[in-house]
């Protein structure tokens, strides 16, 4: 069994001419943990994972793997594994001949090489496909026999460009435990890049949220939906994402703070400070979204679907202080305490949100 | 029913245009052609009369018939290889990012767009004796005048540059279409893996190309005995039928000489020698070629 490196990037720069793709990625990547990073199409995700397996190079910054720097080292020399979105299969050749590519080059000796293709291909259930081709598999067996690839390489890091994204998605929740149980099993470091959040949540044991060549927010799946420390990370994560308002809802005159609910830490609450009208009800089943117009605002708030309220019913809002996030309007950065003017807001509720505020506000 | 008879006659309505131009000039003339090996050739009064095997025997015994072919074997022979492994080492160049890859493109591909004719004309100056351009070159060296066309040496290797000069660049045009359907995440794969230039090329690229090798080498085997042109212009078949080919030769017995029966033998034989190579190519080819 391999044990896995660590990986870091130190501002790490990459433009193509004009276009700049990465603007400085400051990034610790932990030995033997599930990394995935993760962002909107266009946010430089993949080019990160690229410059990190070397198959593109750094404008500028350094890359390490196990502490050694690599920036100018060739892929084959960094003791990585890499599974492409398309799987990149070489197509003239059976999926035994696929996975033992690497192995050939290395020229290693038959008898070995033999017994790692059976234990790889009995660990991925692929031993009865071994003499056919890619294009007759179908798209889960092909994402294995790229997993297989990988696996036989013995290396001690696998980075994964969105490898699921070509599935369909019940195949894609069982590949995604799969892939999971795997990383546990080898012990590999994995770094895994995907646009999607619920494969983030389910399977990182950190997440890297980028957006726009920068990152965003490293955190666990955890914080990042209970501690946004962005206005974009709040936006981006949970579905739906994080309702936001103008901090003059709650009657607080500070233009400059933005303020974040979860739609389901919004409560209707008949004695709750906020009034607000129901302009829309969207029924999803066992939930059901409504928009709450407050003033010229909007919040969304998740209530059970079997809910008998309907458009254009006044009702009242509450909000625990704990589920409330505040954001800079004009940087997007966390608040880490709330200001003195909310004080009044907070003392309103049953409840006083814990911290520097608990203390100055009466219950 | 009145329905179904309507499709068929517009059916027949739309075959019938490319079907009369290929019956009158294609199909006609090649069943015309076999029939005509087997009579003689009408001259004035005398009518063709069917003298069965007569021309195939005269075809044996004549010893420029046999001289042709051997030298359309070796034309054959040089050109096919040369002109792939060119077309194909060019499309690998011209396919990587480089700087003026377009120019570069259009450069490798001026030949295959000028008229063979103009080409010959070029290339007769480059071989001409003592002031053409080779000449003029191997003078840098203190080499002697060489006359390329005029030597029976030398006279069909001249004809076999020009051939592969004008072949590959067309050729390069299908290898760079194969090779951008080919994605990068193969190369890149390979590269994690630790693959040489040379390995990904003999393991991936080569086998993913072998479609188009298969297309361009049954091609290359039609322009071999078709590609006569610059002859013509060149050395006219000469000294001596060094550098004459079979379908050279058969235009000068049919419109020189005018023995039509016997060119209407020779062009049988050489349809049968294409369409046995080109059945062999698809057996020898069959196994090795990965279709997607």
């Amino acid at each position: 069994m391999t044990t896995g490196k660590s990986i870091h990037l130190r501002s790490v720069h990459k433009a193509w001419g004009e276009a700049v793709s990465l603007r400085g990625i400051d990034l610790e990547i932990p030995a033997n943990k599930f990394t995935t990073i993760l962002g909107p199409s266009g946010c430089g995700k993949s080019t990160t994972l690229r410059i990190i397996a070397g198959l593109e190079e750094a404008t500028s910054g350094t890359v390490e793997i196990g502490g050694a720097d690599v920036t100018t080292r060739p892929a084959s020399g960094r003791d990585i594994a890499m599974v492409f979105q398309s799987y990149a299969l070489f197509p003239h050749l059976s999926v035994a001949e696929n996975i033992v590519f690497g192995l050939r080059v290395r020229r290693m000796g038959r008898a070995e090489r033999d017994a790692k293709l059976k234990q790889t291909a009995e660990m991925l259930g692929l031993s009865h496909l071994l003499d056919r081709k890619p294009s007759q598999l179908s798209g889960g067996q092909q994402q294995r026999v790229a997993l297989g690839r990988a696996i036989v390489a013995d290396k001690s890091i696998f980075l994964m460009d969105e490898p699921l994204s070509n599935l369909d998605a019940k195949l894609r929740t069982e590949m995604r435990e799969e892939i999971r149980d795997l990383q546990k099993r080898l012990g590999v470091t994995m770094v895994y890049v995907t646009h999607d959040q619920v494969e983030a949540v389910t399977m990182a044991d950190q997440i890297v949220l980028m957006n726009e060549g920068r990152i965003e927010q490293i955190a666990t799946p955890r914080e990042i939906y209970s501690r946004p420390e962005t206005l974009f990370t709040a936006k981006f994560i949970g579905t739906p994402p994080m309702g936001t308002c103008r901090a003059g809802v709650l009657g607080v005159a500070r233009d400059d703070i933005t303020l974040g609910v979860r739609p389901e830490a919004l409560m209707i609450d008949p004695t709750g400070p906020i009034n607000a009208t129901i302009s829309h009800i969207e029924y999803l089943g066992a939930d059901a979204m409504i928009d709450c117009r407050i003033g010229d605002q909007v919040l969304p708030c998740r209530v059970p679907g079997r809910t008998e309220l309907a458009i254009g019913a006044r009702i009242s809002l509450s909000v625990a202080p704990d589920d409330l996030h505040a954001f800079d309007t004009a940087s997007g950065r966390r608040l880490d305490e709330f200001p003195p003017e909310f004080a009044a807001f907070f003392s309103s509720q049953t409840t006083a949100p814990k911290g520097p505020i608990a203390s100055s506000t009466e219950r | 029913m009145e329905t179904a008879r309507r499709q068929w006659i517009y059916a027949w309505l739309m075959l019938s245009p490319a079907m009369v131009l290929l019956i009158t000039f294609t199909h006609y003339p090649a069943v015309q052609t076999i029939v005509n090996s087997f009579y003689s050739t009408p001259r004035g009064r005398r009518k063709a009369v069917w003298i069965g095997l007569d021309n195939y025997q005269t075809l044996l015994l004549d010893d420029v018939f046999w001289k042709v072919l051997a030298n359309n074997f070796w034309y054959a022979v040089w050109t096919i290889p040369l002109s792939i492994i060119l077309s194909l080492a060019m499309a690998l160049w011209v396919n990587d990012k480089l700087r003026g890859r377009g120019f570069l493109r259009m450069a490798y591909f001026t030949p295959t767009v000028l008229p063979l004719i103009a080409v010959a004309n070029i290339w007769l100056f480059f071989y001409t004796p003592g002031f053409g351009l080779i000449d003029q070159i191997r003078g840098l060296f203190g080499l002697p005048e060489q006359n390329w066309m005029g030597s029976p040496d030398t006279a069909l290797y001249s004809m076999i540059a020009v051939a592969v000069w004008k072949e590959a660049g067309f050729f390069m045009i299908f290898y760079l279409a194969a090779l951008q359907t080919i994605p990068p995440s193969l190369r890149e794969a390979a590269d994690i893996e630790g693959a040489s230039r040379w390995y990904y090329f003999r393991r991936v690229l080569f086998p993913l190309l072998m479609p188009t090798t298969l297309f361009v080498s049954i091609n290359a085997v039609i322009n071999s005995f078709r590609l006569v042109d610059h002859i013509f212009v060149m050395t006219e078949g000469g000294p001596n039928n060094a550098s004459s080919l079979l379908l050279f030769y058969i235009y000068e017995v049919a419109f020189d000489y005018w023995d039509t029966a016997y060119a209407a033998t020779l062009t049988v034989v050489m349809i049968a020698v294409l369409i046995l190579l080109a059945i062999g190519q698809f057996f020898l080819f069959d196994r090795r070629v990965h279709y997607k």
